[in-house]
């Protein structure tokens, strides 16, 4: 049997391994966006990603409307009936945008956290080894994009913004098992119900959401949506809808399972929020004013 | 010229895993098996064996390393493995006659070798909570059965497209 490894070999093996060994330890560590090198690469991979996806998903599209073509007369009746109850919604619509926008000044509060700008992006790779369920869109910084902004198609938010480089984006699930994968919810109950969305089953398809107070009445059916307290997501995206209610481990709070409104498979055309309140802190005479309290007697 | 094909080869390669997932419907079979496309890794194993070792195990690392920052960002696994998977398929097929028949036990060998370091690895960093059970049903035969598939369709063109690159590199 000849020999597998030389001495030189053996020596280049274990240098290789502590090489892998740093590089895993530097992109595990929680760190805010990715290195400027990283960016680089990744615009130039994306820039070839795009050119192939591109054609592709045109393909791909065709296809899918050549089948939905088949059902087109079936569509066309239930259209006809949404388009009838559509133009009575739709003046409802103007009527309470208008009356919120009143209040607002009545009360001096020009911007709201449910207030956000849609960034429309196209979903142009999905990680192939579809272990961290992330995909990359072809948005990136140069569009205004940020780590943590949300992500969500025309059913409900389905992820959020991990890294960013110039002109490509990469969006984590809400699906992922990442322990940092939080979003701030609430359920629309009598009473808003607050929570985080954690972890995902991947079993049952349902997303976790966790931290409910045990003596909060959540029924089933019940919708959620994001809470806006996060700092970055707006107010008021759909998550979902409650489907069952089951007490934690030490009986203090509840986790519910929430059936996501959006499908996390094959996503073609998403939008990034971008939300237009992002102060946290009060406004500059107020903040002062706090202070002076604080140091009062 | 003709030299710059192969890259070109390689770079259709390595993105074809990617439009593969375009066109496959992720929720086949209701979401319940996970083929993984290792497209780009069955051309770099017949790149190693009827072109040149030490170009696959360079191709593999330079693409190992963009696919870790493009798709996993999780950098150094496939930098490492898939140079590593080249160098391990070099010993075996010294061993064993380089047949296309055998060559596909080989390839099936790897993948099956790939996706178990690529789950250690997962496993090692909390990024999976899947048992091994769960992972071999779910992702290990789906993988390996399109793979074989995409073996059988292509092996015969990717032999001759790396033994005319032979001659055209001397």
């Amino acid at each position: 049997m000849p020999q597998f490894f030389t001495n030189k070999r053996l020596i280049i093996l274990l240098g290789s391994i502590i090489i892998l060994v740093a590089l895993i330890g530097f992109s595990l560590r929680d760190r805010a966006n990715i290195t400027w090198p990283e960016k680089f690469v990744k615009d130039v991979t994306g820039f070839g990603q795009n050119i192939v996806s591109k054609p592709a998903g045109a393909v791909e599209e065709f296809f899918d409307d050549v089948r939905r073509l088949r059902n087109t007369y079936e569509e066309n009746e239930k259209l006809r009936v949404h388009l009838a109850e559509l133009a009575q919604l739709e003046s409802d619509v103007a009527r309470l945008e208008k009356d919120n926008a009143e209040l607002r000044k009545v009360l001096e509060k020009e911007e709201s956290l449910s207030d956000y700008e849609p960034v429309q992006a196209t979903v142009i790779a999905r990680n192939p080894d579809r272990w961290y369920e992330l995909i990359t869109i072809d948005q990136g910084e140069s569009n205004g994009i940020e780590p943590d902004m949300a992500v969500m198609t025309a059913d409900g938010l389905v992820g959020k913004v991990k890294s960013t480089s110039k002109f490509t984006s990469t969006v984590q699930l809400l699906s992922a098992h990442d322990a940092q994968n939080r979003v701030s919810a609430l359920i629309q109950a009598d009473t808003a119900v607050y929570g985080l969305i954690e972890g995902y089953d991947e079993e049952k398809k349902m997303l976790k959401m966790t931290k409910i107070p045990s003596d909060s009445k959540v029924k089933k059916g019940q919708s959620v949506i994001t809470s806006g307290l996060g700092g970055v997501f707006p107010k008021g995206l759909v998550i979902g809808k409650v489907t069952d209610l089951v007490p934690d481990e030490f009986g203090l709070t509840q986790t519910a399972l929430v059936q996501p409104a959006a499908s996390f498979y094959d996503l073609e055309h998403v939008m990034v929020s971008k939300r237009a309140m992002t102060k946290v802190l009060p406004e500059e005479e107020d903040r002062q004013q706090v202070v002076i309290e604080e140091e009062g007697p | 010229m003709k030299k710059g094909l192969l890259p070109l080869l390689m770079i259709v390669l390595f993105y074809s895993d990617s439009v593969f997932m375009t066109f496959f419907s992720e929720n086949a079979f209701n979401g319940a098996y996970v083929p993984v496309p290792r497209f780009f890794l069955i051309g770099l194993l017949f790149m190693s064996v009827f072109f040149d070792r030490n170009t696959a195990v360079k191709y593999g690392l330079l693409f190992g390393f963009l696919f870790d920052m493009f798709y996993t960002g999780l950098l150094g696994a496939y930098m490492f493995f898939l140079p590593l998977i080249v160098y391990v398929t070099s010993k075996l097929t010294k061993w064993l006659q380089s047949t296309l028949f055998i060559f596909f036990i080989i390839v099936l060998f790897d993948i099956a070798l790939l996706e178990m370091m690529i789950y250690g690895l997962n496993v090692l960093v909390q990024r999976t909570e899947a048992s091994f059970e769960q992972f071999v049903m779910i992702r290990l035969w789906p993988t390996l059965a399109l793979n074989a598939l995409c073996y059988i369709l292509f092996a015969i063109p990717l032999r001759n497209a790396f033994q005319k690159f032979k001659i055209i590199f001397g």
